[in-house]
């Protein structure tokens, strides 16, 4: 077959899973993102989308509450932008083995308890199927699975997810607490995958004595995120006269960025007003880029098949 | 053979008796399952003394094509069962429990002449009032010893003899005092039921008929402007075993997919046993206990959305509930307690923030007015945060509590100082910032003797942070510091 030929055989694929998952009831909706910090929006293509699964890992075991925090964090500014109550589900032995989740705890952080409802299944295989369910209802403004078993957990399960999260224009966020050090081998239907990594804090200088912890921080690693926003904008030149080359290319040369193993975004929690603080200095300044998601007069990301 | 016989005499008498020891719990228990067995009949069914029960049929019999069809029926399934039973109907409890147990004529007419009623009721023995034996002697040694006796005397010496009783029980029995039964289950507001010709067996064909219940529920719940709060379902088997499966909503449901919804995600719920449905079901009935008004629809265009979603969210709450156990589903609050792991409580999300009946087999916790869930008594010296919003203030907590703080070896430069390392589950942390301590102390006025506590927020070198305490004041409660990890910070 001749590369052409190959191509609209490629093309024509493409356009028989649309029409089939259109079928399925899933929107053609862009999705809202949700900024983070700038040194990650520019390869999430924006933000991480709030109809998509997004799966967190830890880097070393004993990064869990990291993960933890990270995912809590993203679910706070998740909750900020619907009145809706955000769903935690959890495997029930977790909470002996490494903690319940504490209320004050949660509130401290920047979550609301009022709008949190708790959900603690007996396995990993309930919590994915209440998961699912949670993601359909399209009810939930967010929706946080905290999974250690992940022996059920396969490109068909998390594949679903990510269409139940489709269907209901939720967003699910995927702590896999047992998957320590293998996120760049796992195989997902995720839209995007982080592996965080606690780190010291800001230290605040005490009068005497030792200095006090600052407010939370991780160094967050993008390992995985499907970007398929800026294909139209490809071929559009870009309009505030920089010299760059094409979005597209500007996109990828980011991301291959972050996908380098030493590459990590300090990332500072304030739950005071839900941010992200990122601290430049940890790391070489990320590119700035002026994407086509920015710029007013472009081509609107939100018209763009996915 | 007479009640009150020695088991020497009886056996005296008969050799081949076979004695078995009386169980009059196991009998209480039988009697009440047979009890809740004929709510297949009327909603409205009693416990009779220590062997008897009582139905109120009225207006229920035509259902079964009469009275005696209905009779009929019953002891033909308990015979089933293999009870023998006898029945009798009339127009009030004291009258039927005459027949079934001391006349030929089980089955008063509908409307009792004074006539009929004598013929009916002057030959029975005065036991058949319900009077004690003692009652009954007295009477026979003054030569009353059948209903008619009385029934045709002046009242007044029978009064004055043998008090009021006697009299007062006649009565009853013309239907001239009004009694009453108290059932075992109150009927229910709302109901529809199927009975089955043959009995069904499978599981799609319960399904389909609860289907076809839940769209006749809420034709009747619509005629009121109800929705349901609690809903539940009873499975009568052939066997005379009744299943019934309860489901709460959190709002006000009147869609039957909506209710049919809850009652598959019970049945398919791994932790119910499995509906067996052993010889087939021959009668379903889908009641609705609690219903209540329903919210005013929402008319706002902009605010539908939201309603939309508020909606989804109370109904997959729910559906949750229903698989996965009420108590798995929760919302928390903070409770105003000095000891962290009190701070906060848990109450099924169902309740929600809605209005909810105090359902006392549900939780112990009853709701507030503003819709929060208040603990009556949470724990010691427990007071509930006025309000969820003044939470900003609170101290740095941990994310994640243990349910039992983990001993850790700690080594301080002094034994009243902050760490400055330690060993927690096998690994050694260097402490690198700290801050503390925070002084916390159990209640003094219920437990005195337990040792205050000092919080330290903890980070070691790697930026993990620990939450760690130590017991007990040093030099004054105890000498040798014990220190914990009693959670860990995002």
């Amino acid at each position: 077959m001749s590369p052409s030929g190959s191509a609209e055989g490629m093309a024509r694929l493409r356009r028989a899973v649309a029409g089939i998952e259109a079928g399925a009831g899933l929107s053609e909706r862009a999705p809202r993102r949700l900024k983070l910090a700038r040194a990650l929006d520019s390869a999430l293509g924006g933000g991480l989308a709030d109809d998509a699964l997004h799966e967190i890992a830890p880097a070393e075991p004993a990064d869990e509450a990291a993960a933890m925090g990270f995912a809590l964090a993203l679910a706070a500014r998740f909750l900020s932008q619907r009145p809706s109550a955000g769903l935690v589900i959890g495997e029930g032995f977790a909470a002996h083995e490494t903690g319940a989740l504490y209320g004050p705890g949660l509130i401290a952080h920047g979550l609301t308890l009022s709008r949190l409802v708790f959900v603690e299944a007996p396995d990993a295989d309930a919590a994915f199927w209440a998961m699912e369910e949670a993601l359909k209802s399209g009810g939930p403004a967010a929706v946080i699975g905290e999974i250690w078993n992940l022996r059920g957990y396969s490109l068909a399960a998390s594949r679903r997810l990510l269409l139940a999260a489709r269907k209901g224009r939720t967003p699910a966020l995927l702590v896999l607490a047992s998957a320590y050090g293998q996120a760049e081998r796992m195989s997902s239907a995720a839209e995007t995958r982080f592996e965080i990594a606690a780190l010291p804090s800001a230290r605040i200088p005490a009068a005497a004595g030792r200095d006090l912890p600052g407010p939370f921080a991780c160094g967050a690693r993008l390992v995985k995120a499907r970007l398929t926003v800026f294909v139209d904008a490809v071929d559009s030149p870009s309009k505030d006269g920089r010299p760059s080359g094409r979005p597209m290319d500007r996109v990828r040369a980011q991301r291959a960025r972050l996908h380098d193993a030493a590459h990590a975004v300090r990332l500072e929690w304030r739950s005071e007003n839900l941010a992200f603080h990122e601290d430049l200095a940890f790391d070489d300044p990320p590119i700035s880029l002026s994407l086509a998601a920015a710029s007013g007069d472009g081509p609107r990301p939100a018209s763009q098949p996915r | 053979m007479s009640p009150g016989l020695s088991l020497a005499d009886a056996r005296a008498r008969l050799p081949f008796l076979v004695a078995v020891e009386a169980e009059p719990a196991e009998e209480a228990r039988l009697l009440e399952r047979l009890c809740d067995w004929c709510s297949r009949f009327t909603p409205l069914a009693a416990l009779d003394g220590a062997d008897g029960l009582i139905l109120d049929i009225s207006g229920v019999a035509h259902l079964f094509e009469g009275e005696a069809a209905l009779v009929e029926d019953c002891l033909k399934r308990l015979a089933a069962q293999g009870i023998a039973a006898v029945a009798g109907v009339a127009g009030n409890p004291r009258a039927a429990w005459a027949l079934a147990r001391f006349s030929r004529q089980k089955i008063a007419p509908e409307i009792l002449s004074d006539k009929a009623f004598a013929k009916l009721f002057h030959d029975l023995p005065l036991a058949a009032l319900g009077l004690d034996d003692k009652t009954v002697a007295d009477m026979a040694r003054a030569g009353l010893r059948l209903i008619g006796d009385i029934a045709l005397r002046p009242r007044a010496p029978i009064t004055a003899r043998f008090g009021a009783v006697p009299i007062g029980r006649l009565d009853a029995l013309k239907g001239l005092e009004r009694s009453s039964i108290a059932p075992r289950f109150m009927p229910p507001d709302f109901c529809a039921e199927r009975r089955f010709a043959s009995p069904i067996e499978t599981l799609e064909a319960i399904e389909a008929t609860l289907r076809k219940l839940a769209d006749d529920l809420v034709v009747l719940l619509e005629r009121q402007a109800k929705g349901a709060r609690r809903i539940e379902l009873s499975l009568y088997r052939v066997d005379g075993d009744v299943r019934r499966i309860r489901v709460g909503a959190s709002r006000p449901l009147n869609e039957a997919r909506a209710i049919a919804r809850l009652f598959a995600e019970r049945l398919a719920s791994p932790h119910e046993d499995a509906i067996d449905a052993g010889f087939g079901v021959d009668l379903m009935r889908l009641s609705c206990l609690a219903a209540e008004p329903l919210a005013p629809s929402q008319v706002e265009l902009d605010r539908a959305h939201e309603a939309e979603r508020a909606r989804a969210l109370a109904d997959l709450i729910d559906r949750l509930s229903a698989r996965l156990g009420a108590r798995a589903v929760t919302r928390r609050t903070l409770v105003e307690a000095h000891l962290p792991e009190q701070a906060e409580a848990a109450a099924p999300a169902t309740l929600g923030e809605a209005r909810t009946r105090g359902d006392a087999t549900l939780l112990p916790h009853s709701p507030s007015r503003d819709g929060r869930l208040s603990t009556p008594y949470a724990g010691e010296g427990v007071r509930r945060s006025r309000s969820d919003e003044g939470e900003r203030g609170v101290p740095a907590r941990p994310l994640r509590l243990f349910v039992r703080p983990e001993p850790i070896e700690a080594v301080a430069e002094v034994p009243d100082g902050p760490p400055l390392r330690f060993r927690w589950r096998r690994v050694l942390h260097d402490v690198a910032a700290i801050e503390g301590p925070e002084r916390i102390a159990a209640p003094w006025w219920r437990r005195p003797d337990a040792p205050t506590r000092d919080y330290f927020r903890a980070e070691d070198s790697q930026g993990r942070r620990f939450w760690l305490y130590r017991e007990g004041l040093w030099g004054r409660e105890t000498l040798r510091a014990k220190w914990f990890v009693h959670g860990v910070f995002g």
